[in-house]
């Protein structure tokens, strides 16, 4: 539980940013949304914890963030990827594909069993 | 990286300024539980089940906003503020207890700092040498004897060592003196000295202006060169650039300046380590000097030894060269030579005091804390039921010790600031009395490195007297502090002996102080009282120096002499007048040796102090005849002296009444001893040397003490001699007249300086020891109110209570005592060279300490004692 809350909290900021890059500025709960639709449903996560990592990637600069008005006609705050959230996402993207298909590759070793 | 420096930076903001985070935030979080719940409702949930699943999705609101404040800014930094805030609140609160505290902290801080800066001004600063550790001054010991006192050298070893010392890289000798100079303002006479070219290349220092001496400059003829001090440079001549190059009158002869030395350059001297020499002129050296082994110990030396040799390798070296000179000149004696790193020789005397000093102020500020942290103690009691209610609340110990120890760091911060102040007013005071005979004192001041000191010294402070006050407010038992409804949680026994222990300490330090300020003390008084051989009262003195052409010629200065005696003694008012070379307690100076005629070995030449003087100047210090009579007028033309009494014992030991007998004096002529005269200091802390006196007229000096004796004040006669002087010679420069107590004076000054600081150190440790002790009494006595009014109603007597309460205060005083005069034996003999004519474990001093200490302490529990003893039985029974 607690581990995975760990992993969870690593790869949220990357969830973010990747899901403001496909989907240009959204409010956070647009962001949650988003998030679970993409990963079908496996993941279901508390909204509320969304929003310390949003105010982490705002103070890193590599998002901005507005006041707008929300689809329901309500003051929301947009959150939209800056430049250098461009840059740090895609080094963040070749390094989690790297991590995973190191541990793809330990995954996928034959040998005696454990 | 960056993203992490701007994350930082980010939070600091988000710490700083808040403006409405709060506000925004609960919106942004309620817009989006409104968008969960909308959905719900158009997938046909009813409103109310819409909202509850929204909730649960999104998860705690109040969790989600805590960790996003914690995000948003630094919770130590957002922590720090608040304990910040609420310490001034405490201050305002209590602002008895706050001003005791920034107070006795500021005194305590201050008093620190300013010893520091002379301790680092003086001590520690390396001297401005290049590599002070290699430069050592040299002086000769000449045996038979365990423990030969140090001479100065020999020109003929120095040069010895100077050729065949491998390991030394230079070798200078100094001849020390005056020069007069004309030029520039008023006539002066001023420290000069003769040093040979490479001095400035051993000590490492470039002139700011021209060049320093050729090898060539040191041959008679070629010598009419000097070079100033950046310091009469800048005062006499107006830092004229020009200078240089030019030639000014110096004794009356034409020298040309050809370099300025920086004023940063002291010459370590022998023992007159506080003289500034301002003049440097070739150091000339005659060939029958450079000729005589085993005699003529008349210069100073310092070498410097070669990089990665030891002074023990160096010294070994010079000791082998030394070993030949006794074979050399025929005599049985042993010669060896001790090395003096060069900071102690410019330091000297001053070290061992200041570091007492620094240790006792260290001290002071020690108690100073104690007695802080025992207030600090006493207050947790009041405090206890309020930490236990933010205990219950949720604060954690940690959090609670935080928050304490702010406070105490703020108390000390302030009264650091303060503190400092302080130090900068005292060590003004100090530089600009000058009146303190302390080496390097120009030197002193508030550096950056003394303002770093008195920051670290400022927050160990705060640690000091807050962390355990702060740990123990933290061990309360909240629900045991909450149950017991009283007002206040007494704090129990063990709480007491705690600060009972502290108080030990208090007066144990004190104790300490008050001791070793008593052995300064009764120093000092019997250094003053001692027998120095003459009478200092109703004496006026002034320095004569006679140099420059006018003078070249002994008998214009002898003239000089009479005359001016004959008209001094007529001044009304001077019952007797005379010239010495040197004043008694300035110092053991002019020494070689006496002998009887004929002898040839020098076992039997006897090294003793040698001054001219004239036949008035017996009567006019009051120094006693012991046998025979004083030089007299009808005595020029013949070999006459006059000895003192261990001085005619060495030449003639057993002999009852040597007078009339002849010897050889200082000058190798033979003499007619005509009288036997008392011994008197040649320095105040020293037994007197032997001594020999020689009339003016023999060997005319070009330099001597002038004294009157008057009836009157002695100051009444000073424009009178002012007078006598500038009617003889107007261009004379006339140094500073001075009675002979105002000399004495002068000698001991350092040690009053230790004294006065000393005692002002004990008696306010003295007085916060007795403040912590009535506190705590006071306390004690508060708290055993109903135990006090049951004995009472039982029947006891008012002695009896009184008694009670004394004899309970003072059982931690007398521990103490005993712990402190234990620590102060030991501290006397670390401090035994500032002692004269008392032991360290004066037993006088140690009973007076404790006297004092324990009347004291009886005082301050008096009071508590006699409300105690004044408590109304029934009143004190009802008080719970």
């Amino acid at each position: 539980m607690n581990t995975r809350a760990e992993v969870w909290q690593g790869t949220l900021a990357l969830m973010v940013l990747k899901t403001l890059n496909a989907m240009g500025p959204q409010h956070g709960y647009g962001v949650a949304r988003r998030i679970e639709q993409t990963s079908e449903n496996l993941l279901s996560i508390n909204h509320g914890t969304l929003y310390p990592v949003l105010l982490k990637l705002e103070q890193e600069g590599a998002i901005a963030s507005e006041w707008g008005v929300s689809e329901n006609n309500r003051r929301a705050k947009f959150y939209r990827i800056t430049k250098s959230g461009r840059k740090h996402l895609a080094t963040e993207v070749t390094e989690w594909a790297q991590a995973t298909e190191i541990v793809a590759r330990f995954i996928a070793l034959k040998g005696m069993k454990a | 990286m960056i993203r992490t420096l701007r994350r930082t930076w980010n939070r600091l903001l988000g710490s700083l300024f808040r403006r409405n985070a709060d506000g925004d935030l609960a919106e942004e979080l309620d817009s989006h539980i409104r968008l969960l719940a909308e959905e719900g409702i158009r997938r046909g949930l009813p409103p109310d089940e819409a909202h509850r699943l929204a909730r649960l999705q999104f998860g705690s609101v109040e969790s989600t906003k805590e960790s996003y404040r914690d995000q948003r800014g630094m919770p130590a930094l957002d922590a720090l503020v608040q304990d910040l805030r609420y310490a001034f609140r405490g201050i305002r609160n209590n602002p008895g207890f706050a001003t005791v505290a920034i107070l006795s902290l500021a005194i305590g801080i201050g008093a620190n700092t300013a010893i520091f800066s002379l301790v680092n001004g003086v001590l520690l600063r390396p001297l401005a040498y290049k590599d002070p550790q290699r430069v050592f001054l040299v002086r000769e010991l000449l045996g038979p004897g365990r423990n030969p006192a140090p001479s100065p050298v020999n020109p003929m070893h120095a040069r010895e060592w100077a050729k065949q010392c491998l390991s030394l890289e230079h070798v200078a000798l100094m001849r020390s003196g005056r020069a007069q100079i004309a030029a520039g303002g008023e006539p002066a006479s001023i420290p000069a000295a003769g040093v040979p070219h490479n001095l400035f290349t051993l000590f490492g220092v470039e002139p700011i202006l021209g060049r320093t001496f050729f090898a060539e400059e040191e041959r008679e003829g070629n010598d009419r060169v000097a070079i100033l001090s950046e310091s009469l440079w800048r005062s006499r001549f107006d830092s004229d650039r020009s200078l240089v190059g030019k030639s000014i009158l110096i004794d009356g002869r034409n020298h040309e300046v050809v370099g300025i030395i920086p004023a940063s350059f002291r010459l370590p001297y022998r023992d007159t380590s506080n003289v500034r020499f301002e003049i440097f002129r070739p150091l000339v050296l005659a060939q029958a000097e450079l000729s005589r082994p085993m005699g003529n110990f008349n210069y100073s030396a310092v070498v410097r030894v070669r990089r990665g040799v030891s002074a023990e390798q160096a010294l070994a070296e010079i000791n082998v060269v030394q070993a030949r000179f006794p074979f050399l000149a025929g005599s049985r004696r042993d010669l060896k030579a001790t090395l003096t790193p060069v900071h102690e020789i410019v330091t000297g005397r001053a070290r061992l005091g200041l570091w007492m000093l620094a240790a006792a102020v260290g001290a002071v500020l020690l108690i100073v804390c104690v007695n802080l942290a025992n207030l600090l103690l006493s207050r947790i009691a009041a405090r206890s039921r309020e930490a236990a209610i933010r205990t219950a609340l949720g604060a954690g110990r940690g959090r609670l010790f935080r928050q304490a120890l702010t406070e105490s760091l703020l108390l000390a911060v302030l009264g650091g600031a303060v503190g400092i102040l302080l130090a900068s007013w005292i060590v003004q005071l100090l530089v600009a009395g000058g009146t303190l005979d302390i080496p390097r004192l120009d030197e002193v001041r508030l550096d950056p490195g003394v303002i770093v000191f008195a920051f670290c010294l400022t927050l160990l402070t705060g640690l000091l007297f807050g962390a355990f006050p702060a740990w123990r407010l933290g061990c309360n038992d909240p629900q045991e502090a909450l149950r017991t409804g009283s007002r206040t949680v007494t704090e129990g026994r063990r709480g007491l002996r705690r600060r009972e222990a502290l108080i030990g300490l208090e007066v144990g330090l004190s104790a300490a102080l008050l001791i070793v300020a008593g052995l300064l003390g009764a120093s000092l008084t019997r250094l003053l009282q001692v027998d120095k051989g003459f009478d200092a009262s109703h004496v006026l003195t002034v320095e004569i120096d006679l140099a420059g052409d006018l003078y070249r010629e002994s008998v214009n200065r002898e003239r000089f002499f009479d005359r001016v005696l004959a008209k001094v003694g007529a001044i009304p008012g001077v019952q007797a007048s005379g010239v010495t070379t040197e004043l008694p307690t300035l110092g053991e100076t002019w020494n070689d040796p006496i002998y009887l005629e004929g002898a040839s070995r020098l076992e039997e030449r006897h090294t003793v102090n040698n001054r001219y003087s004239s036949p008035g100047y017996f009567s006019a210090m009051n120094i006693a005849i012991r046998s025979g009579r004083a030089f007299e007028e009808s005595d020029r033309g013949r070999g006459v002296a006059v000895l003192s009494e261990k001085a005619s014992k060495l030449l003639w030991p057993g002999e009852p009444d040597p007078v009339g007998r002849r010897f050889m004096g200082e000058d190798d002529k033979p003499k007619t001893l005509v009288g036997i005269v008392a011994e008197v200091r040649a320095v105040l802390d020293r037994d007197p040397p032997p001594t020999a006196y020689y009339p003016y007229w023999q060997r005319v000096p070009a330099s001597v003490d002038l004294v009157l004796r008057t009836s009157a004040d002695p100051r009444s006669v000073a424009g009178s001699l002012r007078a006598v002087l500038r009617g003889e010679d107007a261009q004379l420069p006339i140094q500073a007249i001075r009675t002979m107590e105002e000399v004495v004076d002068r000698s001991v000054a350092q040690r009053r300086f230790q004294l006065t600081l000393m005692v002002v150190f004990a008696a306010s440790a003295l007085l916060v020891a007795s403040l912590g002790i009535y506190g705590v009494v006071s306390y004690s006595v508060a708290r055993r109110r109903n135990e006090i009014g049951i004995r009472m109603a039982l029947g006891a007597r008012r002695s009896q209570l009184l008694w009670l309460v004394i004899r309970q205060g003072l059982a931690p005083v007398v521990i103490g005592l005993a712990a402190g005069v234990a620590f102060a034996l030991f501290l006397g003999r670390a401090i035994r060279g500032l002692l004269f004519g008392v032991q360290p474990a004066d037993p006088l001093t140690i009973a007076g300490v404790i006297v004092v200490l324990l009347v004291v302490g009886a005082l301050a529990c008096l009071i508590p004692a006699r409300r105690a003893a004044g408590t109304d039985a029934v009143a004190a029974l009802r008080f719970e």
